[in-house]
């Protein structure tokens, strides 16, 4: 190895290929899963070149990983210290402050960033979900209105309107945003799971039982497949309610809540139990409507919808 | 059976509904809007999948193409991966589109720099959109160096170099171009043209003689060679190579042209006339009807040469030629003597006008031979 004096040293510059080979490296590890490579080829190259913003960013990305959130919110800090118009950059910080529930300093990185590019819709629906979860569902909804006003088919954007107006009490609004969303996107987790936790609340049991079914059939959730027990429970179908919560159980086992509803769905099992048959809409009776004028369950169906 | 559309799904009336839960094979019962949900679940999940769907790069590139670079540059900075530098040189071509042409050529770089094989050549594009043609031939030499063969690349750097003026460099880099592709004959025409730009006419003609024997059906070659020899002063040669071009397309209008002007060179005044007239039809150049305005003035044709100088004076009212010509020709006592001094002169401003009139055949030509 060269030793190069002191004065050439100072005036030596790193090689441009050498520098490229190391990040190249770092973020071959980095896909790869090898944190630890990952980190030391990233080490070559910020001691290369200190003042190099993707290597910063990059190792944000590998703490983020690695679970080092503080670690992380530094290394993001100090590559939008060199360059502070990283779109990147303000994410990955706004994100790992998320992490650590640091949510007013989240909104402001996500401010900054809207600063620079004013239609970042990431940005745009991450602050509103930052705004949702300190309880500013105005400030939220203003964001995700701004997210649509740029992408109307944004279908998230009016899944998290739907979840804000929940909680400021606008239920028809709420339901319109979740059918908007539900029309964009069908196969919608998180909208239909919104939904559930609107009929939920207006204690609509045959409705929250449909889409709780719907929402289950993309993901599995054990909260889901409780609240479906309570509204088997509500239908009076308590067998339906016992698999839900044993299911809901199975996913959690620590939960008091299920453990409770099952309780209460064997005491209720003695008392009676509805069989429903083939009808999945079951407790949603629409008056007038061709499918329920047919159905045999008619009776049953309309004691127990609201 | 086939599937029924989910526009048909959501339009259908209960008892269409119930027949394709039978024909589905699924269940009939339950509230209408339940049922109609199920036939929709059945038909999406079943129905062939879109083969394919645009990703934000597809639509980035699209956006740059129908004239939206600056949301085509928001998306493309969306898309940007760690390791992919497809998104860098998408992000140039968006930046070059909006005119931030030093900003394109840093994405090009970039591009390059990840190991994207063309960049280069589109930061030589970006180089040269801003004037900087001897830095672009230098891109083209960066990637020519990675691929010495790349018959795009050595095209685009004898272009940068023609346009920034070297043009003896030029030619020489396409004479190394036709060792390494003999079976390109556009090659050969190329040089031609390079050369004759460059004032070599008789190497001109020879490379373009190259070119029409590797191509025999290479019209754009003939008519350039014909124009060459025209320049070298070997008219007569011209004429039989201008006659052929025209066997091989009659259209060209720069051949007619050239045909014209031989004929002139070689005192024929009639062919000459004929051969003008018959380009002035095809192509409504100024500078073809004003060899035909001298043509049919050496002819005696005073009319019909007074009628070609309007007709350029109405293309190009300022035109100094057509102004002189139409005096020259004007009916009045004054202007008759002066008609008849200026006569003589009118013949050698003829002469010397063929001599001009030669050097626009290959400006007719340049556009269409490949690398220029």
């Amino acid at each position: 190895m060269t030793v190069l004096p002191p004065e050439t040293a100072r005036r030596f510059l790193p090689s441009v290929d050498r520098l490229e080979n190391a990040m190249r490296a770092a973020r071959r590890s980095l896909d790869r899963g090898d944190l630890e490579g990952a980190l030391r080829e990233d080490d070559v190259a910020i001691q290369l070149k200190p003042e190099y913003d993707a290597a910063w960013l990059l190792r944000g990305h590998i703490f983020r990983k690695d679970g080092n959130v503080p670690g992380a919110i530094e290394a993001f800090a100090q590559a939008l210290k060199i360059n502070g118009e990283s779109q990147e950059g303000w994410l990955g910080l706004a994100s790992s402050l998320h992490a650590v529930g640091r949510y007013p300093e989240e909104i402001e990185a996500y401010d900054r960033l809207l600063q620079i590019q004013p239609r970042s819709l990431e940005a745009w629906i991450d602050k509103g979900a930052a705004l949702h979860d300190i309880g500013d569902y105005r400030g939220a909804i203003a964001c995700y209105d701004k997210v649509l006003a740029m992408r109307p088919e944004h279908a998230p954007a009016w899944s998290n309107k739907g979840a804000a107006l929940l909680r400021l009490g606008d239920d028809a609004g709420a339901a319109r945003s979740f059918d908007e969303a539900l029309q964009l996107d069908p196969d919608f987790f998180d909208a239909m799971a919104n939904r559930v936790l609107l009929c939920r609340k207006l204690n609509r049991h045959g409705e929250t039982v449909l889409w709780a079914d719907r929402a289950l059939r993309v993901r599995e959730a054990p909260w889901l497949w409780y609240v479906k027990g309570e509204a088997h429970l509500g239908l009076g179908e308590s067998t339906l309610a016992m698999k839900a919560f044993e299911r809901s159980l199975a996913l959690d086992p620590k939960s008091k809540e299920a453990k409770a509803g099952l309780r209460r769905a064997k005491a209720a099992r003695q008392k009676g139990d509805v069989y429903r048959g083939v009808y999945e809409c079951f407790g949603t009776h629409a008056a007038g409507d061709p499918g329920c004028e047919g159905c045999e369950i008619l009776g049953r169906c309309r004691l127990v919808t609201p | 059976m086939s599937l029924p559309s989910l526009a048909e799904v959501e339009h259908a009336d209960w008892t269409s509904l119930q027949r394709m839960c039978e024909n589905l094979g699924l269940n009939p019962k339950g509230r209408s809007a339940v049922v109609r949900m199920r036939v929709a679940d059945f038909v999406r999940r079943r129905g062939q999948p879109p083969t394919w769907r645009p990703a934000k790069a597809h639509q980035a590139a699209l956006l740059t193409r129908i004239g939206h670079p600056d949301l085509a540059e928001r998306l493309w900075e969306s898309t940007m991966q760690l390791d992919a530098p497809g998104p860098w040189a998408g992000l140039g071509h968006a930046q070059l589109a909006g005119g931030f042409l030093a900003e394109a050529a840093k994405s090009f770089s970039r591009a390059a720099q990840m190991g994207e094989p063309g960049a280069e050549l589109h930061r030589a594009e970006a180089l040269a959109a801003g004037g900087n043609f001897a830095g672009a031939a230098a891109a083209c030499d960066v990637h020519l160096a990675s691929q010495p063969r790349d018959l795009r690349g050595i095209l685009m750097k004898v272009s940068f170099l023609t346009r920034a003026g070297f043009e003896d460099e030029a030619a020489k880099v396409l004479r190394s171009a036709i060792d390494l592709h003999p079976e390109a004959p556009e090659l050969a025409r190329s040089l031609g043209l390079a050369l004759l730009r460059s004032d070599h006419h008789e190497a001109a003609a020879d490379a373009l003689h190259a070119a029409t024997q590797r191509d025999s059906k290479d019209a754009s070659a003939a008519a350039v060679r014909g124009a060459a020899l025209l320049l070298a002063g070997r008219t007569r040669e011209a004429i039989g190579v201008l006659r052929e071009a025209l066997e091989l397309d009659p259209e060209r209008a720069d051949a007619l042209n050239n045909l014209g002007v031989a004929y002139l060179a070689m005192g024929q005044t009639k062919p000459a006339a004929v051969s003008l007239e018959r380009a002035a039809k095809r192509f409504e150049s100024p500078r073809i009807i004003l060899n035909l305005g001298k043509v049919l003035e050496a002819a005696n044709r005073k009319t019909e040469a007074a009628g070609a100088y309007e007709q350029v004076l109405r293309l190009r009212p300022k035109d100094s030629e057509g102004r002189a010509g139409r005096k020259r020709l004007a009916p009045s006592g004054k202007a008759k003597r002066s008609r008849k001094a200026s006569a003589k002169s009118a013949k050698k401003t003829t002469l010397s006008r063929r001599t001009r009139s030669k050097s626009t055949p290959p400006k007719t030509a340049a556009p269409e031979t490949a690398g220029t």
